[in-house]
């Protein structure tokens, strides 16, 4: 078996080679990873440890594993073993080429658009995932953006060829909450202006908060029959319902406590927050109100001319020091990649290693409600993880293997073909 | 005998004054006689000078004495001067006062943005500011009445708009008004967006290409003026010959520099290429004294301060911790003080320069002043400053700048010593003709006059706007106000309101294109019916009229 | 609360404008026992660095502080040259003059401005010296300037690096076209308008030189009368690059275009070439190091655009393994607080060493902007540009804790208010704040982007 799979990864490179980009596709025998220190994340490293991969779970874990007899093993001595990253905001997926309007498919016409469902427009062939998960990150949040309800956001593993093989299991949607800031520095309207249309955006958030409370209401009054088709309405039912949390993106201080008091007054009983720019201002407020928080990305810059270089560094870390549940995210859509880096630079700059790791793994899984299934190292969790050797927030660590639900997916991206085919070109500077 | 006969003449041409006048003076009376004296006041003649209980006499447009114990001459009209303080006429350096637009511009795309027809791109130092000049603007009436007498005035646009002229607060004709023709070549680091050059080092280049061009083609012109045998013809170019005389150093440049980088911007520019520099509005000068002095600039420093919000603010509650917006505040206010003290700083640095009044509020000029007194500027170096200073800067010093004998009479009269918070300017000498600034109740007449919803009607020559304007009082300013209207489905608010009881002037920012464009509105009101012009950044102005809503 | 305050306080004394008539501000620093990485001549662990009126003039162990100078204890930290950024467009009132593809009469030395926050945020990133150009909108941009991080000071000039090389900015592929072609229906709208619109230039600057030299021929010979050719400053500029006198970088991306370019520079006898971005410099990273071409190119980023669809991270290490002089830029504000982080990413992408790392944001860099002489490397003899960091610079973990220029501490994180600004905005409001969309960076368009979106949209 083990050299069957030698012989086609072999002969897949031999395409490669020959110049048509092709990926190799992954494997889902079972394995067995020995001699590694497992980096649990619930439950602490493990030294020498042994992980039995099978049907697409973990179904062993630990330092004194017998490994079956039909098992491919893995040889991880002086190696580590980490759950795969979770990105908890990004366009992956959703866009391939920023300048190219036609491949961009995270923003629908509208301001009030909740029914517009993400996992069903995502790309499973973007170019994009494979440079992502070679770098660790297996699972992201495909967040629509835009206008004030954006759409329904959806959790993706970096795997599979229909969005539904992507699908990890958590849904929400998307509140753009009405913005006092100014959009970037080609925003040149007065200040005035912008607090005048945060009211009125604030207005319409209101009436139609209303109306969809009133649909619910109805909906419930109506019993079997169904009331009239109101889409934006209908997509807004689980979120009133506490089935499905609403993300709300914010970020100004003031927007935030705002927003804080507009999720307590509507008694939203699931809330997400994501972006948090100037979380560190009223972080106290945040941790009172026990939302959680998606904070990212780490590395921009702040808001204001009179704000210290790092405090979108430090963001995460002072939240979290005042109580609040921190998880990261990159908010990109090329370069989810380097949510590690995002997750050491947080730590460095007050978030600490082991928080910074657990933000971009069991504390997304668990905000996602899917932490049954993924965030750690357990038996009985989806076997969706990374053998790297070193500290995979290190830039300069590599990842050695990488399994998405029981799947060995190949390191292979078309980054590194260009590498591949590039380093040495033949011809080189004369052609024959 | 004599005297009967005298009057007698003197009624007859009163009389004659009166009719061939009265056209052209609006509901003004000619004066009886154009000899005057002030007696009994205290003169302020040059700054740290004083005369209690004196006397001006004013004839023939000249001072014809000042002093104690001055003899009147028999034809002169006696105004009774105690309790007023006269000091020369104020001179600033830098406005458009008076100064009507250029006019429509031919609208239309430009095919080539980098290579738009010169006037397009600002490139007009060939425009005189006299074929500009409306001796009726109301902004003339307005300055006068803030105690200035002349003023240096430019054409309006950007980049390189023209000639600069002094002129007269007052006069029938616009040629009536000017005083020194061509006095600088006014520049301004402004630009048009959207064709070259629209950046800041586009426009600076284009000026050292335009000196450079100039000067290669003013020793051409002279070379073929000497011998034009076997020479081609030297290109036609007003735009250059417009230049000579700056580089040549006949006649200087005044350069509009408000902001610290931008000063440093032209004094890089003076020192490259040589022309004599008069640097105006310069609003954040302080630590550049000692720049400015090496270079041998000339200065004129802008009247215009921030108000410090610190106290209104102080109310509201805010989302940012207190001890960062306390330090904030403190900074900014800190700041503003400095503005404030910048004339302070000069003074103390040993550098005379006279204000400009560029932008600046008229009803504000004096408040600001004092301002910068209570800074630290000596009261003195002020007056001097806004006049023999200023006139000296002007080469006009031989005729303005003190109350002296043979001197042009422009004198102010103020009912109290200049920089006293409750001093009003009462009545105006400019050009020997006597201007009343300061009628009693005036004022509360004309308050409610104009709050209240206005609706107006615009005519371009593309379509008709339709405006609303809903104006009330404001606080700390004298009007505040929103609009709406077509294509400003929301309210903008307004941001500068005045009204002196007849002229009513507002502006707003308009997003025109994506860019914000200033909108002036400008016209008389009488009772609820308003009639004006209004004026959208640089592409010129249309008529606007309309009237108020009854109130309910 | 105190702390705050009296850091505020110290700051308003140690930022307090230096002269702004005269020479940027040199000062002495002895930096104790830290750990040296010279970039050229390797890591010396327990080594003191002394600077002396802003040149390094000592590097040893135990070195003895003159009178007066300023002792700084780098024990456990780390110690490095100065970062190089030779891709910038910070301290810049204005980017892009977008009216017409060729401009390059402009010097961006006109539009800087000292007093942006992004110098300081760079110093803090231990950044001491950058390149700031103009934008990409333009195929034949402005004069770029080569500038020290002397934040502090009011004066343009103090800023400027002395002695350095002029240097200019091209700009090749969608930019250049999407503005003028897209924008005003202008040449060029195609990568081979963007040629011609170059090959143009630099011929009518043959033609407008050989008038000007013949001119100036005759006018030396006696009773010569004649009219001078019309004196245009963007044909004498260009007619400066002819002569050798000013470096080209170029804003390039695809394969096809950067061959474009170097055939072009040999065809009018142009040597000096840096490629910037070069997201495809890989791909014919022969030719580039044949022409003798260097190349300044992102760690990572791509994909933002069609002509970066097909990157890879793995340029630098590609293009150094192939012989050209690589650098990693940010061409971003908030990118150039964190370049030892973009560098440390070749580690990973192709296994650079760590020294070839740091080579990429300190000495080559330096190289590419004609500065080697000065800066870029620990040695004596060179300015006292420093960077000291709390763990590698390379390691994710790392801070940056000092920054030094030319010997004075212009960065220091023990003592670093939050408010740096030096002027403020007499109206300025405290309740608002102001965030980039998360697609805005490395566009090099600046607000060019936000105009184009207009003129796109009313078509």
């Amino acid at each position: 078996m083990k050299r069957f799979v030698l012989l086609v990864n072999a002969f897949l490179l031999l395409f490669a080679i020959a110049g048509e980009a092709q990926v190799p596709k992954g494997s889902y025998d079972p394995v067995a990873l020995v001699g590694a220190t497992a980096h649990t994340i619930t439950d602490g490293p493990i030294e020498n440890c042994t992980l039995i991969l099978r049907d697409g779970k973990i179904e062993a874990i630990g330092s004194n594993i017998q490994v079956p007899a039909d098992v491919r093993v893995i040889d991880c001595k002086g190696l580590h073993v980490y759950p795969g990253f979770i990105d908890s905001g990004t366009r992956l997926g959703l866009t391939e080429i920023g300048s190219e309007p036609r491949t961009v498919d995270y923003n629908e016409v509208g301001d009030v658009v909740p029914q517009m469902r993400a996992l069903t427009a995502v790309n499973p062939n973007s170019a994009l995932i494979p440079v992502t998960r070679v770098n660790g990150v297996t699972t992201v949040l495909a967040a629509p953006q835009g206008g004030m309800f954006s759409g329904t956001a959806a959790l993706i593993n970096l795997h599979g060829y229909t969005p539904d093989q992507m699908f990890a299991g958590f849904e929400g949607v998307v509140l753009t909450f009405p913005s006092t800031s100014r959009s970037g520095a080609n925003d040149k309207r007065k200040p005035e202006e912008i607090s005048k249309a945060a009211s009125k955006a604030m207005k319409k958030l209101n009436e139609v908060w209303q109306k969809a409370v009133e649909y619910n209401k109805l909906d419930s009054a109506l019993g079997d029959t169904k009331p009239d088709y109101y889409p934006e309405l209908i997509a807004l039912q689980p979120v009133i319902q506490g089935k499905m949390p609403l993300i709300v993106e914010v970020h100004d201080a003031g927007d935030i406590l705002r927003a804080l008091e507009w999720v307590r007054e509507k008694e939203i009983s699931k809330v997400i927050f994501a972006g948090v720019s100037e979380g560190w201002r009223v972080a106290d407020k945040i941790a009172a109100a026990g939302i959680p928080v998606i904070a990212g990305k780490v590395l921009a810059l702040q808001g204001r001319a009179y704000d210290r270089y790092d405090r979108a560094y430090a963001n995460a870390g002072i939240m979290r020091k005042a109580g609040v549940t921190v998880a990261l995210r990159t908010n990109e859509a090329y370069n989810v990649r380097n949510l590690p880096y995002n997750a050491g630079i947080a730590a460095a700059f007050g978030l600490g290693k082991e928080e910074a790791l657990r933000a971009i793994t069991i504390v997304p899984a668990q905000i996602f409600g899917v932490a049954d299934r993924m965030g750690s190292l357990e038996a009985g969790k989806d076997a969706t993880l990374f053998v790297c050797d070193g500290d995979p927030l290190e830039p300069a660590t590599n990842i050695k293997y990488l399994f998405i639900r029981g799947w060995d997916i190949p390191l292979v991206s078309r980054q590194t073909l260009l590498y591949d085919e590039f380093l040495h070109r033949e011809p080189g500077l004369q052609k024959p | 005998m004599r005297i009967f006969v005298a009057n007698t003449i003197w009624i007859a041409v009163g009389a004659l004054l009166v009719l061939t006048t009265a056209v052209a003076q609006d509901k003004e009376l000619a004066p009886v006689s154009d000899t005057y004296a002030i007696r009994n006041l205290t003169i302020i003649p040059a700054p740290g000078r004083r005369i209690e209980k004196g006397t001006i006499i004013i004839q023939n447009g000249l001072i014809e004495a000042v002093g104690e114990n001055v003899p009147i001459p028999p034809k002169a009209i006696i105004i009774e001067g105690d309790s007023l303080f006269a000091y020369p006429a104020f001179i600033e350096g830098l406005s458009k006062t008076g100064v009507k637009s250029p006019g429509e511009e031919e609208p239309g795309r430009i095919e080539d943005p980098g290579n738009p027809p010169p006037s397009r791109a600002g490139i007009n130092p060939q425009r005189d500011v006299r074929d500009y000049l409306d001796p009726n603007d109301p902004t003339i009436k307005e300055l006068r009445c803030a105690g200035f007498g002349a003023s240096q005035v430019v054409p309006r646009g950007i980049l390189l708009p023209g000639s600069a002229a002094v002129i007269l607060l007052g006069g029938k004709t616009s040629d009536e008004l000017v005083l020194k023709p061509r006095s600088a070549c006014y520049s301004e680091l402004t630009s048009n967006r959207t064709v070259y050059p629209s950046t800041v080092m586009a426009v600076l280049a284009k000026w050292r290409e335009l000196y450079r061009q100039a000067e290669l083609a003013r020793d051409y012109a002279a070379l073929y003026a000497t011998n034009a045998s076997g020479l081609p013809r030297p290109e036609a170019n007003r735009t250059l010959e417009a230049l000579y005389p700056v580089t040549t150093r006949q006649q200087p440049v005044l350069f509009r520099a408000s902001k610290m980088l931008d000063i440093q911007r032209v004094l890089s520019l003076q020192k490259e290429l040589g022309f004599v520099l008069i640097l105006a509005d310069v609003s954040e000068g302080w630590d550049l004294t000692e720049m400015i002095k090496a270079s041998g600039a000339r200065v004129f420093l802008s009247l215009d301060l921030p108000e410090d919000p610190a106290e209104e603010e102080k109310a509201k509650a805010d989302s940012l911790s207190n001890p960062e917006l306390k330090a904030l505040v403190k900074r900014r206010s800190e700041f503003i003080q400095k503005m404030t003290a910048q004339a302070a700083a000069f003074d103390s640095a040993g550098i005379k320069f006279g204000f400009s009044a560029m932008d600046t509020k008229y009803s504000e000029l004096h408040k600001n002043l004092r301002r910068m007194v209570e800074a630290g500027l000596n009261p003195e170096s002020a007056l001097a400053a806004l006049t023999i200073n200023a006139a000296q800067i002007l080469g006009v010093d031989d005729r303005l700048g003190t109350i002296e004998k043979g001197k042009i009479a422009n004198v102010a009269l103020f009912n109290k010593p200049m920089f006293d918070k409750d001093a009003k300017v009462m009545t105006m000498f400019v050009d020997g003709a006597l201007y009343t600034c300061f009628e009693k109740d005036a004022h509360k007449k004309s308050a409610s006059a104009v709050e209240g919803t206005w609706r107006l009607t615009a005519q371009t020559p593309k379509e008709e706007i339709a405006l609303k304007v809903v104006l009330r009082k404001s606080l700390g300013k004298h009007y505040g106000g929103t609009i709406t209207g077509t294509r400003m489905p929301e309210g903008i608010e307004l941001t500068d309101v005045t009204f002196d009881g007849k002229t009513l002037k507002f502006t707003y920012d308009f997003l025109l294109e994506g860019q914000p464009e200033e909108v002036v509105v400008e016209g008389e009101v009488e009772g609820k019916t308003f009639k004006g012009k209004i004026t959208v950044g640089e592409y010129g102005n249309f008529p606007i009229e309309g009237t108020k809503d009854p109130e309910r | 609360m105190r702390q705050f305050l009296s850091h505020f306080i110290f700051a308003l004394i140690a930022f307090v404008p230096t002269a702004v008539i005269g020479q940027p501000e040199i000062g002495d620093v002895l930096i104790r026992n830290g750990t040296l990485l010279t970039v050229t001549k390797g890591t010396l662990e327990n080594t003191d660095l002394l600077i002396r009126r802003g040149k390094i003039t000592d590097i040893g162990k135990n070195l003895t502080a003159p009178e007066g100078c300023r002792v700084i204890d780098a024990t456990g930290l780390f110690v490095m040259p100065g970062i190089i950024d030779a891709h910038s467009h910070i301290a810049l009132e204005a980017i892009n003059e977008m009216s017409t593809p060729v401009t390059p009469e402009l010097r961006m030395r006109d539009a800087l401005n000292p007093l942006d926050i992004s110098i300081y945020r760079a110093l803090a990133g231990g950044v001491t010296t950058i390149q700031t150009l103009h934008g990409s909108a333009n195929a034949i941009g402005g004069q770029s300037v080569v500038m020290k991080l002397r934040y502090g000071t009011l004066n343009p000039s103090d800023l400027i690096f002395e002695g350095a090389p002029k240097a200019i900015k091209f700009a090749l592929g969608e930019n250049p076209t999407r503005i003028h072609g897209a924008g005003h229906n202008m040449v060029p709208r195609t990568r081979m308008g963007v040629e011609f619109v170059i090959r143009n230039a630099l011929t009518e600057a043959r033609e407008y030189q050989r008038k000007w030299d013949e001119y100036n021929e005759q006018k030396k010979k006696k009773g010569f009368r004649g009219a001078p050719p019309e004196y245009d400053d963007r044909l004498e500029t260009l007619a400066e690059i002819l002569r050798g006198n000013i470096t080209v970088h170029c804003h390039s991306y695809r394969a096809d275009e950067i061959v474009m370019l170097l055939n072009v520079c040999r065809d009018f006898g142009i040597k000096k070439l840096v490629l910037q971005h070069a997201n495809e410099g890989f791909k014919v990273a022969p030719e580039i190091a044949d022409f003798g071409a260097m190349a300044s190119v992102f760690s990572d980023a791509w994909a933002y655009k069609f002509e970066v669809y097909y990157s890879t991270a793995y340029n630098a290490a590609i293009l150094t393994r192939n012989g050209v002089v690589t650098s990693i830029n940010s061409d971003d504000p908030g990118v150039i607080r964190h370049l030892y982080h973009e560098a440390s990413k070749t580690l990973k992408y192709g296994g650079l060493s760590r020294d070839e790392a740091l080579a990429l944001i300190t000495i080559n860099p330096a190289k590419q902007l004609g500065i080697d002489d000065r800066v870029g490397s620990l040695e004596v003899g060179k300015d006292g540009d420093v960077a000291i960091f709390r763990g590698h610079p390379l390691s994710i973990y790392t801070v940056p804790v000092m920054t030094i220029v030319d010997g004075i501490v212009r960065f220091d994180r023990e003592k670093d208010p939050d408010d740096m600004r030096i002027y403020v905005d007499p109206e300025e409001r405290f309740d608002q704040s102001g965030f980039e969309s998360p697609e805005s960076y490395h566009d090099c368009l600046g607000t060019a982007t936000a105009t184009f979106n207009q003129l796109f949209e009313n078509r």
